[in-house]
């Protein structure tokens, strides 16, 4: 599998429809851009031109919400010619999906539903990852994901799923590190032990985001910035891993374009520090 | 069947029905109290993922009832109709049929009609862009094959037929709009929704206009288009209506 533009360095932001005109503007020095691939399955019109307008000035990462790699009685095709499109009209620098389901018997729940670790979870995904890199023509990345329930079949940790999922099928991972601390929180592990069950050179991008506290539970919301704990669980992958393309995601009750240019500046001194002192 | 699909369907049904969660306990780790609260947040995002894309297709009904009360109009909607799609803009094309039966809302009868304008503004949106077309090629069509033509309309151009003011109350909702805001409700209206560009237009459009239209989308060619308006509205004048559609790029093309 060939990559269709040279690999990524550095930090970049999710472009969210609001921002459209100010990034346009200023054309702040980002390394890419990131939007969700499902906002952009349209023949045409204003949304359609933004993104070729974005592309003409960074390379973009196309992040997927909705092809349900995980769900148990089938994968939408017709969703993946939909992805193939966009793919085929954009040519991105990186494509992504997450290790997850949301739809079963019909039903699309339109969420990120998690997945027991179990054998007969591997052994489909690595039949829809396969057949989604033979459809696209190129390596995806697949996103650790972030969870409030466990399941008691599960036989492996996430990082050793996923570890082997890259083994089996050659895909990418995307280190969603806030979705790691999450996890790590809600269900009471030691995320640095996670990191350690990755090879780094699988590890092809790394999404920070914020989270929210209910009760007892950590929500992952991309609301707000990045937490400190997130930061040094940052600093520890960038040390053990190298500096990887990076994102700021951030969704819901989006804030000042300088706020998000900055939290990807905070990500880009915490690499480079880390590498030179690796 | 696969422990896997046993599990999903199990889980599915968890948050589709709250009465029916106990199937899910066996598959999830800590006590139940534990586990039905964190599905409780699996259950909220998934009314948040119908309220948000609904939000977006139908923010004039949005204003009109209140954030409150259409998220619970996405919540009845979503249980009866849910999502079949992993894209979120495909959701929400019956959301007219559902508000014609809601009985909580049958004091406003002009609501399915608003929703129709809506989910047309919606499609329009993201419809392909215009293809570039010489209106001279038209003239150019021998007199006696002009009732055979078929005119391709621009891409997402729809007509929503209404015995209520529906174009009256989605201006009146628009973003900047400085005007009066009475209604006339007995005023009965067709909206003609089209791409300008990239800005998806609203307009009113007379009924004789609405009826060729109409008649022309559904695929006839001119000239039975032309008579069916003709039959209901005898001052039906199709040179005008090309005189303004043409220039205005709603027509993109014809075949004979």
């Amino acid at each position: 599998m060939t990559a269709a533009t040279p690999p990524l360095q550095g930090t970049g932001i999710g472009l969210r429809q609001p921002h459209y005109r100010e990034v346009f503007e200023r054309r702040p020095e980002l390394a890419f851009l990131e939007v969700h691939s499902e906002n952009f399955f349209l023949e045409g019109g204003a949304s359609m031109h933004a993104l070729e307008r974005a592309r003409a000035a960074y390379p973009i990462s196309l992040h997927g919400v909705g092809l349900s790699l995980g769900s148990a009685d089938r994968l939408a095709d017709e969703h993946l010619a939909k992805l193939k499109r966009l793919v085929d009209r954009v040519e991105p620098a990186l494509v992504s999906e997450h290790l997850s389901w949301g739809a079963i018997g019909g039903v699309h729940f339109n969420d990120l539903l998690p997945l027991p670790h179990t054998g007969e979870t591997l052994a489909l995904l690595a039949d829809r990852v396969d057949h989604v890199q033979a459809t696209l023509g190129r390596r995806i990345l697949v996103e650790n994901l972030s969870a409030y329930v466990e399941f008691r079949n599960s036989e492996m940790t996430e990082t050793a799923f996923l570890a082997q999922l890259a083994r089996r099928t050659g895909c990418g991972l995307l280190l969603d590190i806030n979705n790691l601390y999450v996890n790590a929180v809600n269900f009471g592990f030691d995320p640095v032990e996670r990191l350690a069950e990755l090879d780094g050179a699988t590890v092809g991008q790394i999404h920070l985001a914020g989270h929210t506290v209910v009760d007892d539970c950590l929500v992952d919301t991309h609301g707000s910035v990045v937490c400190d704990p997130v930061w040094d669980l940052y600093a520890h992958a960038c040390a053990r891993f190298g500096a990887k393309p990076t994102l700021i995601e951030w969704d819901t009750d989006l804030p000042a374009l300088d706020v998000l240019l900055s939290q990807a500046a905070q990500a880009g001194t915490i690499a480079r520090r880390e590498v030179a002192h690796a | 069947m696969p422990e896997l699909l046993r599990l999903q369907s199990d889980f599915a049904t968890a948050l589709r029905h709250r009465d029916r969660a106990p199937a899910v306990q066996r598959w999830l780790a800590g006590d139940d109290a534990h586990a039905d609260r964190r599905l409780g947040i699996y259950r909220a995002n998934m009314v948040a993922a119908a309220d948000k894309a609904l939000s977006a297709a139908y923010p004039v009904i949005r204003q009109v009832v209140g954030g409150e009360f259409f998220h619970g109009l996405a919540r009845e909607y979503q249980r009866g109709t849910p999502s079949t799609s992993g894209d979120l803009n495909e959701f929400g094309a019956t959301f007219d049929a559902f508000l014609a039966a809601f009985e909580h809302v049958q004091t406003m009868p002009w609501l399915p009609d608003l929703a129709r304008l809506e989910w047309a503004a919606h499609r329009a949106y993201g419809a392909a862009d215009a293809p570039e077309w010489d209106a001279a090629t038209l003239g150019a069509v021998d007199p006696e094959r002009q009732s055979a033509i078929r005119f391709q309309w621009s891409p997402g151009l729809a007509v929503i037929e209404s015995p209520y003011p529906i174009v009256r109350v989605w201006t009146i909702h628009q973003p900047g709009y400085a005007g009066e805001f009475s209604v006339d409700w007995d005023v009965p209206e067709a909206a003609l929704v089209a791409r300008d560009g990239f800005v998806v237009r609203v307009t009113a459009c007379g009924p004789a206009d609405a009826a060729f239209l109409a008649a022309s989308l559904a695929g006839q060619p001119l000239g039975d288009a032309a008579e069916a308006a003709l039959r209901q509205h005898p001052d039906f004048d199709l040179g005008a209506l090309l005189a303004r559609a043409i220039p205005a790029r709603l027509v993109c093309g014809f075949t004979l």
